[in-house]
């Protein structure tokens, strides 16, 4: 009987980065790390490094640098991930500068060898590669033996039962060296700068014996390393990747939104695990409509959570919200930062739905978090918000996202981002005037696969959050903003005895 | 002022190296066999021309309180390190006792005060540990 090799996955430590590669890094392999001059290969490498190196499991670290190791060291040590209590024990750092500066791959590869027969290390990094392939064209020929080298290479390497990382530049136009052939791993980092944003973007390239995350993932560099950003993908069920819009799961459950008489007109509360979409003009009372609805789920026990989008501290959030976020009871997740991408900031809201076990959630509000996302991002707005909610609805969480509307009253519009369609429910609030006073109107739009109130019903806001109150009526055209009293007499009036 | 406890260590190595002796030509090849293991040590780590270079400097500056040191280092390649530090252990053989004990210090403390502005104090102490806790010169063969 045969058995498969066992192929053992290592985690990176480099948080969302396991994801991407399909489980980590497998054990034994060989990995390229390429991309430009400072998209972050070495911090990379650097973070793994100190992640995997351990006493009985030491790591090497070749410097075949165009840039001196003094600076290389006085950078990196600005990490948290950076231990300067490995160097010399779990970590070795060597030099070979000097070795590569002289050209002769032989003995560049005679000193790796020497190095790691002394050292028997577990994992061996070479950064950067680049200057052994530059070192391989300044010979005769170069070609040849940079084949050889890299075949010498990889064979000791994988005799000596080491887990290899190389870091380079990307590939030369005019095709790819051949080490990009023998390479078990092709990690690419990229970086793109538009306007006043720059977002860095990794892909998984190749990764052999296990499925990867395809496509294009974000990843940021703070002073904790870097921390890659899975892109969100939509599955219909294990395993499948499906390009349909996601479905909101069959629930017979309702839940309350904590506004007194929103129920009934919702018919009997929101489905649960629906995506709501909250539209209205400024003022007009969204933000306390989902403080309504976080308070509500912490009165039942039910955790939530709240993406804010503030450029200044509590701008639009109420002391209700930073009370129960002080109480534990609703986690926060703000930022005033102008560079996300989407896939951040889902990270970011997964983890904290997961560690709070949240079943409700706010995001406070679109407007916000598109000025958020980076400007590259926000063409593919929509399918992000798609990306979203799908992601969010496969936790089972119940969504309520506010939208503002311009004030406009010549047409009727619910998002300015197109994303109606998106959302499973849909609640409107218009400002209406009538005998030369302003007031306000809400009314249920939709609600996928339910009956609900199609109702114009006014509403104040006072101390105590949203009042509702009666129904409108004798007038038409309230949503447009420019109602006129109806012809029709009220429905109540109707059939009365003259 | 040196880097954390190496303070005490580097005079404490010096001393050792020199057999107690109050000799400048004790106090020369010291400060050469010391110099030679702080490059065995960082060499492999910042590179031979990081070190030459650090080197280099901490012998300019150390000029300046010892002009007797001189002011001509040339720290182009690293071939020419075994003839700086020739150059270095007969300028100190030549001095006072004292200066040459001195000189010999400050110069040491420079090199690792520098060192630790670049790569942080933990990184320097932890890579020249090696140096400053020899107990004694037989107990390490000391590389030319």
């Amino acid at each position: 009987m045969t058995h498969p090799a066992d192929i053992r996955r290592l985690p990176s430590g480099v948080p969302g980065l396991d994801a991407i590669l399909g489980g980590g890094i497998p054990e034994f392999s060989l990995t390229l790390i390429v991309g430009a001059p400072g998209v972050g290969k070495t911090t990379l490498a650097h973070q793994m490094m100190f992640s995997f190196a351990t006493l009985a499991r030491p790591a090497v670290f070749f410097s075949v640098y165009g840039e001196p190791p003094l600076k290389m060291l006085r950078y990196q040590q600005q990490f948290a991930f950076f231990r300067a209590d490995m160097i010399g024990g779990a970590v070795r750092l060597v030099d070979l500068t000097e070795d590569i500066a002289a050209g002769d791959l032989d003995a560049v590869l005679a000193r790796i060898q020497e190095e790691v027969k002394a050292l028997a290390p577990a994992f061996v990094f070479v950064d950067s590669f680049r200057s052994i392939l530059v070192a391989a064209q300044r010979q005769a020929d170069g070609s040849r033996k940079l084949r050889e080298f890299l075949y010498e290479l990889g064979l000791f390497l994988t005799g000596w039962q080491t887990t290899t990382f190389l870091v380079g530049a990307n590939a030369p136009e005019g095709g790819a060296p051949p080490i990009f052939t023998v390479a078990d791993g092709l990690i690419l980092l990229e970086q793109s700068i538009h306007r006043n944003s720059m977002v860095r973007k990794l892909q998984v390239l190749k990764m052999r014996g296990q499925a990867t995350s395809p496509g294009v993932h974000t990843f940021r560099i703070t002073g904790e390393g870097i921390e890659a950003f899975p892109s969100a993908t939509i599955r219909d069920d294990p395993g499948k990747v499906t390009g349909n819009p996601p479905s909101p799961p069959h629930s017979t459950t309702r839940i309350a939104m904590g506004v007194e008489g929103l129920d009934a007109m919702l018919g009997g509360g929101l489905p649960a695990g629906y995506s709501l979409l909250v539209a209205g003009p400024s003022g007009s009372g969204k933000t306390i409509l989902a403080t309504a609805f976080l308070a509500e789920g912490v009165r039942r026990g039910e955790p939530g959570v709240i993406v804010a989008f503030e450029q200044t501290p509590s701008q639009s959030r109420t002391p209700t919200i930073d009370n129960m976020v002080r109480a534990g009871q609703v986690g926060l997740i703000n930022t005033r930062s102008l560079d996300l991408s989407i896939d951040e900031i889902v990270q970011r809201l997964v983890l904290r739905i997961q560690g709070m076990q949240a079943k409700r959630v706010v995001i406070d509000s679109l407007s916000g978090f598109e000025l958020a996302v980076a400007p590259t991002f926000r063409e593919d707005f929509r399918e992000s918000l798609f990306r979203m909610i799908a992601a969010l609805s496969s936790l089972g969480t119940t969504v309520l996202m506010t939208s503002e509307l311009e004030d406009r009253y010549t047409d009727l519009r619910f998002s300015p981002y197109g994303s109606a369609f998106l959302t499973d429910a849909i609640i409107v609030q218009r400002y209406i005037e009538i005998a030369s006073g302003l007031r306000r109107v809400i009314s249920v739009v939709k609600v996928r696969g339910s009956a609900h109130s199609t109702e114009i019903r006014q509403y104040e806001i006072g101390d105590r959050g949203i009042a509702i109150g009666a129904r409108i009526d004798d007038y038409e055209g309230l949503l447009c903003g420019r109602p006129r009293r109806s012809e029709k007499p009220p429905a109540a009036a109707r059939g009365r005895p003259a | 002022m040196g880097v954390g406890h190496t303070d005490d260590a580097i005079g404490r190595t010096l001393g050792v190296r020199a057999a107690g002796s109050a000799d400048a030509g004790a106090m020369a090849a010291a400060a050469v066999a010391t110099w030679q293991d702080v490059a065995l040590q960082l060499a492999p780590v910042i590179g031979a021309r990081g070190f030459d270079v650090l080197l280099g400097r901490a012998l300019h500056l150390a000029s300046r309180s010892f002009p007797w040191l001189g002011d001509d280092w040339s720290t182009e390649r690293a071939a020419d390190r075994a003839q700086m530090l020739d150059t270095l252990g007969r300028r100190i053989a030549e001095a006072a006792p004292a200066a040459a004990a001195h000189a010999s210090r400050a110069t040491f403390d420079i090199f690792n005060d520098n060192l630790a502005a670049l790569i942080g104090a933990p990184l320097a102490e932890r890579l020249l540990d090696p140096v400053w806790a020899l107990p004694a010169p037989a107990a390490k063969e000391i590389a030319s």
